[in-house]
């Protein structure tokens, strides 16, 4: 039998409100440090569970002319870190008279990160570029400010796709160098090679994964004094440089699936 | 805790040219405790058939006794060997059967069809859905790894040689990024001669 | 021993209990029964089989479109039966489910020894169980599948079964045998077999033979010996033919 009124308890019990802070967003990024120069890649489909928000949604962005960060996981968090880190980058310029070199980039990032370690970003960083030295370099960051520096590496909703393919391409996991050849290098391969594996994992990923497609984006970071006629037949599109001391800047973008 | 990730594990089959491939690592975990390395997850059908079952270790006992016995019955029953799509059926049957208390495996199954010559492989959920794939199919708790990998490597039309060093490289850069997964590997490779089955050196942590 | 009144010997008190010259005589009886049935007949040929019956109504006014001695069980089976009509119809329910529990189970129908085996074993069940009486009929299964290609099998009351190359059953059935021994030949086309088929049953026929008085069934074997598959269903190797057929063989 129902009961004509809710019960006293049921109609004075307290309810509890909850605020979730945090969303996840999709997509995927990578970046991969060639000898010398580095590649930074994202898609650029933006998701909120099984919708798509927008199928252009820069996840990788300039930050010098040598440094270029990949943000990915909660798009308000991702954009605000973006913000800050190149204000942040802008305050070093006018101080300093110089651009911030990409490893006190990586610090700079990590101090910012683990100072927010307890409502921290929902954000996993990559950032690629030129070191001082000229090499190409991958830093990558966790939430919460650890940090590293890397060949390559994977992260977002589609990392688990892509990181076990770049151990195998990029770091020769599981490979042996047939008898009397050279050991495998890691960090060392020719850019044609690292673009199309980029765009290898990246349409995987799109394939077998409904937070990952729509658009490719590929910074290629040069350093100074290197070949680029290679990137520029690709129809890549160079970004200017700010105060221009060698290192370049192309864009490649590439179609993913939409569906 | 997800039962499907109790005791770990996970495989992979492909289709070549005129051959598939089935692989399955060799971890046997009691959630995080490595308890055993030799703990095979492909166990064959007929000679031309082989299934993989990845999932609840007891399951994967229960499941591959099963199936022996049914196929017994068959091969008895009707005096001729069971072809890969209708064992895929009966493994299929089997699993539905337990739909509302199903066993927790996902089955693989790879092989050539005594009649007809063609490659067969098909992957199922743990209530006997059938994938009939016309590359690959995984399962396990590597499966996610095992898709972007195998995605990345798998063509069409590979020979036997070429289709071995496709599936066990994509089965061990996989469960090299799985905790649950690894501690060596082994991969069947069936033509319709003969099966090549390898026990491959593998990352042992 | 008392009887309790009824006939058929000492041995009778119990359907499913040997008689000292070890026969079940339900089962003669069940014989006995098919016997008076109409006759039925199956003839395998190199290219298919062909299975028929004279179909007899007892009166000019039941309607005969209704009466079916030819029976699909699954798209590669029929069957023909000589004797119970009734006790047919409850094989027939039996035989349909069972394929369909064979297609559940293995996406595709059985193989005509596998069914002919699942009725044989319902049949044998009649004979020792108790409070049952044994099936007053003996069926005639035709099928084709790609295993054993086409294939024609005989099932009597007490479960027992063989593979014939030609057999008949019922109330001619020995003249018929007799007549189907001179006429059989192991090349025999599946059209020449439909015509033997018929003159046999012509043999013995009570009254007119017409499209409306015979029921013909055939398997066809499929090109290149395997199913065709239309719409992810297999095309079918057995079916009945029509009174427009029939009449043109006539």
């Amino acid at each position: 039998m129902a009961l004509a009124q809710p019960l006293y308890a049921d109609q004075h019990r307290p309810i509890q409100h909850q605020f979730n802070p945090y969303a996840e967003n999709g997509g995927t990024i990578l970046a991969i440090a060639g000898k010398d120069f580095s590649v930074i890649a994202g898609d650029t489909r933006q998701t909120e569970g099984y919708s798509i928000q927008t199928r252009y949604a820069p996840k990788v962005f300039k930050l010098t002319d040598r440094a270029v960060l990949a943000v990915n996981g909660f798009q308000a968090d991702c954009s605000t870190f973006v913000k800050k880190v190149k204000q942040r980058i802008e305050w070093y310029r006018h101080a300093h008279s110089k651009q911030m070199p990409l490893k006190a980039i990586a610090r700079m990032i990590q101090g910012m990160l683990y100072g927010k370690r307890f409502f921290p970003y929902y954000t996993y960083n990559i950032l690629g570029g030129i070191e001082e030295d000229g090499t190409g370099a991958v830093y990558s960051f966790d939430p919460v400010g650890s940090y590293e520096r890397e060949a390559c590496r994977a992260a977002g909703a589609a990392s688990s796709l892509i990181q076990p393919f770049l151990d195998n391409q990029i770091y020769f996991k599981n490979q042996t160098p047939a008898p009397g050849a050279a050991p495998f290098e890691p960090g060392n391969l020719p850019m044609d090679t690292v673009l199309s594996i980029v765009i290898d994992s990246f349409t995987s990923a799109t394939e077998r994964h409904i937070e990952v497609g729509d658009g490719l984006e590929m910074f290629v970071v040069v350093a100074p004094g290197r070949d680029v006629a290679g990137v520029q037949s690709l129809g890549a599109e160079e970004l200017p440089a700010l105060t221009p001391e060698g290192e370049r800047i192309f864009v490649l973008r590439r179609d993913l699936k939409k569906d | 805790m997800s039962i499907m990730e109790y005791n770990g594990g996970s495989v992979v089959a492909m289709k070549g040219k005129n051959c598939v491939a089935i692989a399955s690592d060799l971890r046997l975990g009691n959630q995080a405790m490595t308890v055993a390395t030799n703990f095979e997850k492909v166990f064959p059908v007929t000679d031309s058939l082989y299934c993989g079952l990845a999932g609840l270790a007891t399951d994967v006992i229960t499941l591959r006794e099963r199936f022996r016995y049914r196929v017994n019955m068959y091969t008895i029953k009707e005096e001729r060997q069971i072809e890969p799509a209708t064992f895929a059926q009966l493994v299929s049957s089997t699993l539905y059967e337990r739909r509302f208390g199903p066993y927790f495996v996902e089955p693989v199954i790879a092989g050539i069809s005594k009649k007809t010559g063609e490659p067969f492989i098909a992957a199922a959920d743990l209530i006997g859905c059938l994938n009939f794939a016309k590359d690959f199919v995984v399962c396990g708790t590597a499966s996610d790894k095992l898709f972007g990998v195998a995605e990345g490597l798998w063509e069409p039309d590979m020979a036997a040689e070429d289709l071995f060093e496709t599936i066990s490289q994509t089965l061990m850069n996989a469960v090299d990024r799985d905790a649950f997964s690894g501690w060596g590997a082994i991969v069947h490779v069936i033509t319709p001669e003969k099966v090549i089955s390898r026990t491959l050196k593998a990352r042992m942590d | 021993m008392a009887e309790g009144g009824r006939s058929g010997g000492a041995y009778s008190f119990s359907l499913t209990t040997f008689n000292p010259s070890g026969k079940l005589v339900q089962i003669e009886h069940a014989l006995a029964a098919v016997s008076q049935g109409t006759t039925s007949l199956g003839i395998k040929a190199s290219n298919g089989i062909v299975i028929a019956t004279e179909k007899k109504a007892s009166s000019i006014l039941i309607d005969d479109s209704m009466i079916e001695k030819v029976s699909v069980i699954c798209p590669n089976i029929g069957i023909v039966y000589s004797g119970m009509g009734p006790d047919f119809r409850v094989l027939v329910g039996k035989a349909r489910k069972s394929a369909q529990a064979y297609w559940k189970m293995y996406g595709e129908y059985p193989p005509a020894k596998v069914l002919a085996q699942e009725i044989a074993t319902v049949m044998q069940e009649a004979t020792q169980s108790g409070g049952v009486r044994p099936y007053g009929v003996s069926l005639l299964v035709a099928g084709w599948d790609d295993h054993r290609g086409p294939s024609l099998y005989q099932i009597d009351p007490s479960g027992s079964f063989w593979a014939w190359k030609a057999s008949a059953i019922g109330k001619n059935m020995v003249n018929a045998k007799t007549f189907l021994e001179k006429r059989y030949h192991d090349d025999i086309s599946l059209e020449d077999a439909i015509h033997t088929a018929l003159l046999t049953l012509k043999e013995g026929f009570e009254g007119q033979m017409t499209e409306k008085t015979l029921e013909i069934g055939v398997i066809t074997v499929p090109e290149g010996n395997t199913l065709t598959m239309k719409d992810g269903r297999p095309l079918p190797t057995f079916r009945k033919l029509t009174h427009e057929e029939i009449k043109d063989y006539l």
